[in-house]
């Protein structure tokens, strides 16, 4: 055999390993090389739902914040930037956007979070990536339980917003007390929510305290979460003698459920926690036919705070509509976190964490300070659920906690007398 | 040497060399991120060979493969967090479990031909999915059940462990395929009618391929729980069987090794596509249409073959 | 009453999916997978030629219906047809097609629901039920469609051609039956169906770029649970699944109901993979 052909196939199986190298390469390397320039900004890591409103607006929120400090110089002379990684509504693909961003982005905190299931499922890999979490947008009280169960692996778990599923039911609870017994009069009622997680831990709260205020629960029930026709259940709403109808949503259709609500006429206004209608153009995309309902928001543009009403507007001028929550906590986190670097005097981790502990700081909402399990507290001038009610031409009207009400309540418009 | 009955030195040494060359790979690339996607291209790797000695030799296309998935993780789930077990009791556990089902779902489903088959394992999935979320008080829910202990705390470590058992499983499932129980599969894919006057006990067969592939499905689906240290709904999702399915697609159907390849490459892929953002799962579909045009063997398999002969033409 | 009334609503839109997947299985042996996405693109049509285009409903939506057949047509002849020989290749690529489409709405429209006028906005009160008109117009649309293609498959030539394809294929050829031109009619016949669908239910139900899915799973069940390749059978079965599943959400709780036609389907296919009316149990 000659020379030539003998080592031919050993040069082939060399570019062939040479190519599957390079493959590896090519995947990992950029990354890599990045990270050699970059140590100087503070890197800040997104995982968030990128597809959904809730994603584009915290990283909008995220952005008019960091280049807010930037301007003013940054902190501790290093300046901030960021990078967002798809957590989808996935575990699997949550995780890996965790683990994308703490060992291949090497962020230095991360800020996000949307569905409690897949933030759940991320907490064991951000506790052992030790890096400090804020969270935006998951409710579930098992996410900051853990903080005081194990702290010592949890302590960098904080959540900024929204307030945790428990506040939020006790909050429903007071706005049927006090607005639909006390002021409308309504003492029957119907409770509907969609069988997830956090709604199935809400609902017994729910129920057992409504009933506590004196609300006569004539029907509760659970639908799956994919329903598209909701006839059925609003019919039996209709028959079981309702005269208010509690919702609690948050991944189902809620722009179906009012389209098919407002189309059949049913007899009994709705209101509740309803997180699709604290979209700013809920009711235009549906045509007006949410209107006369009732959703809780954590903040809406009016005078909460200071910072309410200027955050709205500049929000507005840099995308093209008002914010949804995710966005208040997203931008107020990058502050919080600012300031307590500020107050620590470094970036070392264990410094930051206690700093952020003793947090005070005037958000969009209200006024954010951690409770012992580094939950966002509730309570007056702090953070708190607002009923605010769609009305003629989109707009809303805060109609409950009584002290911040813009309006007055509208019923259905074909249950006018 | 019988262990190695049907695979020349060839096709031995290739497939050692690249287990190796995956073992290697992160000590190149140091990083938990690299070790992350590796282990789960493993696991997936597990999960698609396990399709493909049923599916792949038999031809009855298993659309539901990740109800074995998902039964062996949350065995995994509820024995290490609401049993207490030691994580180390999963593996056995969940092999069990999800062999299990595989025969109670074989019994009345393997008789069916073609697309029936498909069909009727993809609704025994979407029903196992719906009846874990219908009970959520015990299975949590789409939360699923948290705080799985890990199997072993160092990642690369715990990943070389994957790898390991993946090299075995494959060599097993490489060696069944050669041996008559492969030959016997294969003709059932041809002719039924054929075998059953040959006198061959066809059904015995389909449903003991079907319970070792679930039990492999299963263990891999506790590797995974214990890496995840979570299990969740997702698992028993449509998307997952019909990503292995793909998976096999690319390596080559019914070559048992060319699934490894297929879900490394894919995984890898879905990784490396991360930068696309929203366009991710455009690129991925597009892909599968192109693949199942012009590469219906598949690429890992018929690649490698070439390669093999490259090799045996050279010797003298 | 009102199960009776929501459960023929239900019942009409299944029906018209179901009918025109088992049309192109009977006559092509072909399992669309996407067609739930001719739904989709009919819902989708409709509200671009509306809202963007500005025309008015009823030219929006048949023009999107054609859209939508035509579709339907380059998808079999083009990405289908070369894969005939292999059932799970047609299986994944229309797959792999529906996928696509999905991505594509998502990507152009974004994931939020999007708003289908209504044809008729008005709510009627039958025997005591509130209603909405488009649930009534919808139900009567489906079951003058169904109509007439059921008396167009039985009482012209070409329907009597796609009934001789059918039932034997080589036969049909050698009596010189274009069975490649019937391919393509009958995909859009099927295609136009799912689209009508859409453009009907569109109004009330989701719209969003995962619609496919839910309809596809719905006609996959009714289709086994019919018979595959029987068009009675499919329309029996459409009702009994939409009857189904509206009692199961009265009576018992809505968050069964989704299962209601997976668990038909599985059970079906064990004890009587033929369905109801079927010929063929394997094949």
């Amino acid at each position: 055999m000659s020379y030539s052909t003998k080592f031919r196939s050993l040069r082939r199986l060399v570019t062939a390993s040479a190519l599957l190298g390079a493959l590896m390469g090519v995947l990992v390397s950029p990354q890599a090389l990045a990270q050699a320039a970059n140590t100087k900004p503070i890197r800040i890591g997104v995982p968030t739902s990128v597809q959904l409103q809730v994603g584009r607006d915290t990283l909008t929120a995220i952005k008019m914040a960091v280049d807010d400090i930037n301007k003013k110089g940054g902190v501790l002379g290093r300046k901030f930037e960021f990078v967002a990684a798809d957590e989808t509504e996935n575990p699997e693909t949550g995780i890996s956007a965790i683990k994308k961003l703490t060992a291949d982005e090497k962020v230095d905190l991360l800020i996000g979070g949307y569905t409690s299931g897949v933030t759940l499922a991320q907490l064991p890999h951000i506790s052992a990536a030790k890096t400090i979490y804020l969270g935006v947008g998951a409710a579930s009280p098992s996410i900051t339980a853990k903080v005081k169960q194990d702290y010592d692996n949890y302590k960098y778990i904080f959540r900024v917003g929204p307030i945790n599923a428990a506040h939020q039911a006790r909050s429903l609870v007071d706005y049927i007390s006090n607005f639909v017994i006390g002021e409308l009069g309504y003492k029957n009622i119907a409770i509907v929510g969609e069988n997830a997680k956090w709604v199935q831990d809400l609902v017994p709260v729910l129920a057992k305290g409504a009933k506590d205020v004196g609300a006569d629960v004539k029907l509760t029930e659970l639908f799956d979460t994919q329903t598209s026709d909701f006839s059925p259940l609003l019919a039996k709403v209709k028959s079981s003698g309702a005269q208010y109808m509690i919702v609690v949503l948050s991944h189902a259709s809620s722009d179906v459920f009012a389209k098919q609500w407002h189309d059949a006429q049913v007899p009994v206004p709705y209101g509740g926690i309803d997180v699709k209608s604290m979209d700013g153009d809920f009711y235009s995309r549906i045509g007006g036919k949410s209107i006369s309902e009732v959703a809780a928001n954590f903040a809406v543009r009016a005078p909460l705070t200071k910072k309410t009403v200027p955050f709205f507007d500049e929000f507005k001028k840099n995308s093209a509509n008002y914010p949804v929550y995710t966005a208040f906590f997203a931008y107020d986190s990058v502050y919080i976190y600012a300031d307590a670097v500020k107050r620590a005097g470094s970036f070392d981790t264990d410094k930051v964490i206690k700093e952020l502990e003793k947090t005070k700081h005037e958000g969009v909402g209200g006024e954010i300070t951690f409770d012992d399990m580094h939950d966002v507290q509730t309570g007056k001038g702090k953070m708190n659920l607002i009923f605010a009610q769609w009305q003629d031409k989109g707009e809303r009207a805060v109609i409950y906690p009584k002290e911040l009400r813009t309006g007055n309540f509208i019923l259905p418009p074909w249950m006018k007398k | 040497m019988k262990a190695f009955r049907g695979l020349d030195s060839i096709s031995v040494a290739g497939g050692l060399g690249a287990l190796a060359f995956l073992g290697f790979l992160p000590t190149l690339f140091p990083g938990k991120y690299l070790i992350g996607v590796l282990t789960v291209a493993a696991i997936y790797g597990i999960w698609s060979v396990s399709w493909d000695f049923m599916s792949g030799l038999t031809g009855r296309e298993n659309f539901g493969h990740s109800l074995f998935i998902g039964v062996g993780a949350y065995t995994a789930g509820f024995l290490n967090v609401q049993f207490g077990w030691g994580p180390w009791w999963s593996l056995p556990a969940s092999m069990v479990v999800a062999a299990f089902f595989g025969l109670i779902l074989g019994f009345p489903t393997l008789r069916l031909r073609g697309p029936y088959f498909a069909l009727a394992m993809l609704s025994a999935a979407v029903i196992m999915q719906r009846l874990m979320l219908i009970f959520w008080e015990f299975t949590g829910g789409e939360e699923g059940i948290q705080d799985i202990t890990p199997l072993i705390k160092d990642p690369l470590h715990y990943y070389w462990f994957v790898l390991a058992l993946l090299g075995a499983i494959t060599w097993f499932l490489a060696w069944m395929a050669r041996s008559r129980w492969g030959l016997i599969l294969r003709a059932i894919r041809g002719d039924e009618a054929t075998c059953l006057a040959a006198g061959l006990p066809i059904t015995t067969y389909k449903i003991a391929s079907l319970i070792i592939s679930a039990a492999f499905a299963g263990l891999g689906g506790a590797l995974y729980a214990h890496y995840q240290l979570q299990v969740s709904p997702q698992l028993f999702a449509v998307v997952t069987s019909i990503t292995i399915i793909t998976m096999v697609y690319v390596g080559g159907m019914g070559t048992i090794f060319g699934p490894v390849g297929g879900a490394l490459l894919l995984t890898l892929m879905t990784e490396g596509l991360r930068n696309f953002g929203e366009w991710r799962l455009m690129v991925y579909s597009l892909l599968l249409i192109f693949i199942l045009f012009f590469l219906p063997n598949g690429i890992v398999a018929p690649t490698w073959n070439k390669i093999r002969n490259l090799f045996s033409q050279e010797r003298p | 009453m009102e199960i009776l009334i929501y459960g023929a609503v239900t019942s009409a839109i299944y029906a018209l999916l179901a009918v025109g997947f088992t049309l192109i299985f009977g006559v092509a042996r072909i399992l669309n997978l996407a067609h739930g996405s001719f739904y989709a693109l009919g819902a989708y049509g409709t509200y671009v030629l509306t809202s963007m285009v500005g025309l008015p409903l009823w030219s929006a939506a048949l023009i999107a219906i054609a859209f939508v057949a035509v579709f339907g047509v380059v998808v079999e002849k083009v990405l289908i047809r070369p894969l005939r020989h292999s059932q799970l290749g047609v299986l994944m690529i229309s797959l792999a097609v529906a996928l696509v489409v999905e991505q594509t709405l998502f990507l152009v429209f974004g994931s939020e629901y999007r708003n289908v006028p209504s044809f008729v906005d008005t709510k009627i009160n039958l025997g005591g039920v509130d209603v909405a008109g488009q649930r009534l117009l919808t139900l009567a649309v489906a079951s003058v469609a169904i109509g007439a293609l059921y008396m167009f498959i039985q009482f012209t030539r070409l329907g009597s051609a796609i009934l001789a394809i059918s039932q034997d294929p080589e036969a049909a050829k050698y009596m010189g039956i274009p069975s490649d031109k019937i391919f393509s009619l009958v995909m859009a016949i099927s295609a136009a169906l799912a689209a009508l669908a859409g453009v009907m239910a569109g109004p009330f139900l989701s719209v969003q770029p995962s619609m496919h899915l839910l309809p596809i799973v719905k006609a996959f069940a009714i289709v086994v649970v019919g018979g595959l390749g029987s068009i009675p059978g499919s329309i029996a079965a459409a009702f009994l699944l939409g009857y189904a599943e509206t009692c199961v959400a009265y009576l018992i709780s809505s968050s069964w109901t989704e299962i209601v036609s997976v668990l038909a389907t599985l059970l079906m296919l064990v004890f009587r993979p033929a369905g109801i009316f079927g010929k063929r149990a394997a094949f």
